[in-house]
């Protein structure tokens, strides 16, 4: 265990997990705040919390997965803090340059443009809960802790996201 | 009925109880429609969580770099940290050692044998230096100990290490021993850094500890050495 623990606290070690995974971190705490500096906070807040603790990792999975959680938080803690109204435009201009690029499709551009028409009609509290269940994996009780409300309020808010996507994505059913 | 709210959360195995749970298990092998249904659900979904990754800026990327730069050079790791707290108790038991140590001409002058007790020290002083040893003995074991013990464990050793280090201090107060009592105290803000995380930094502290042990141990050595005037040790 000594071994693991003394690699952790070279600084290019943690650089290269950040090279490997940062992207991961980023687009997760974009889908939860919508916009690319708050994103960009929210994994730094994680990254240097994960550096002074560094000694307490056992490996790269568990600082990743330790990492991208916090990241999570401290986006949703962001969201709340400073922007309750957050832009929007920025992030989508982004999500249609990815789908542009040389590996994007016409199908993948029409999906996105719907899925950003469809995302952007769910509430804050509508799309962190989507995204952190169906996307993330969080349980409920995780999540209402997370945004500050109770279980109940949290699965509610699931089910009108829901039925939200179901009707904004009904060209996209699962057979096409 | 089973509605397509309970279908999603039979999905995710979260937010049912354990009968609610077997009742939609129940309903989906008996009813291939309902399971078509949850089929349909989950794809639904899953297309809605298609937006493609974006990289990351490299703006971004650079300011993530530069503000883990920034953070490790600002914050020593707990290893240096316990380095450079280790070199400082070294360098406060030399210099105790020394303060402690009888100059020549004492020894010269003195009876064999020369125990505190032999040369009429009443038996409080022969406890007290005793005691004053054996803590610092025991300090530095401890502190060897911190480097492989785990966060909960390394707080209690040098909690354990402060709360003896203040006793002493106390005491060499009673015994007269200004200094001493100075440079035990000055040990304290290092000891706390190894367990603070909020510290930006210990480094300072132990820069300016380690200046004025320097200055102590000069000034010891010169009321020690037979060659200048014996001079009261003025820190």
């Amino acid at each position: 265990m000594l071994t693991s623990l003394k690699s952790w606290v070279r600084p290019d070690t943690f650089h290269a997990v950040l090279n490997e995974r940062s992207v991961r971190w980023y687009n997760a705490c974009l889908r939860i705040t919508r916009d690319a500096d708050l994103a960009a906070d929210a994994v730094q807040e994680a990254l240097l919390k994960a550096w002074d603790r560094r000694d307490e990792f056992r490996g790269k999975s568990e600082l990743d997965t330790w990492i991208h959680r916090i990241a999570l938080n401290s986006a949703i803690d962001l969201m709340r803090r400073r922007r309750p109204q957050a832009l929007e435009e920025s992030l989508d201009t982004e999500y249609l340059m990815a789908a542009n690029s040389p590996h994007g499709e016409y199908v993948q551009e029409a999906l996105s443009r719907d899925l950003i028409t469809a995302m952007q009609r769910l509430t804050t509290i509508e799309r962190q809960t989507f995204v952190l269940k169906h996307i993330e994996g969080w349980r409920l009780e995780e999540i209402a802790e997370s945004l500050q409300t109770n279980a109940n309020n949290t699965k509610q808010a699931l089910f009108r996201a829901v039925r939200k996507l179901r009707v904004d994505l009904h060209v996209w059913r699962g057979e096409s | 009925m089973i509605s397509d709210d309970d279908l999603l959360l039979y999905y995710y195995r979260d937010g049912l109880d354990a009968t609610e749970r077997a009742r939609v298990a129940t309903a989906l092998a008996k009813q291939p429609e309902l399971a078509q249904r949850l089929h349909r659900l989950v794809a639904q979904l899953d297309t809605a969580a298609e937006l493609p990754d974006v990289p990351v800026p490299a703006h971004i990327q650079q300011r993530w770099q530069g503000a883990l730069m920034a953070r490790s050079r600002a914050r020593p790791s707990f290893r240096w940290q316990a380095l450079a707290a280790t070199v400082a108790l070294l360098a406060i038991l030399f210099t105790v050692w020394v303060s402690m140590k009888p100059a020549p001409e004492q020894i010269a002058d003195q009876p064999s044998p020369t125990s505190p007790q032999a040369a009429g020290a009443p038996p409080e002083t022969v406890a007290y230096e005793r005691g004053l040893r054996w803590h610092l003995a025991n300090t530095e074991q401890r502190l060897a100990k911190l480097d492989t013990a785990q966060p909960d464990e390394r707080a209690r050793l040098v909690e354990a290490i402060i709360e003896q280090n203040r006793m002493y201090a106390l005491a060499a107060d009673r015994a007269n021993e200004p200094q001493l009592a100075r440079v035990l105290r000055a040990f304290t803000p290092i000891l706390e850094s190894l367990t603070d995380e909020r510290r930006e930094t210990s480094a300072g502290d132990i820069a300016q500890l380690s200046f004025e042990l320097r200055v102590m141990q000069a000034r010891l050595k010169a009321a020690a050495d037979p060659s200048t005037p014996a001079q009261p040790i003025a820190l």
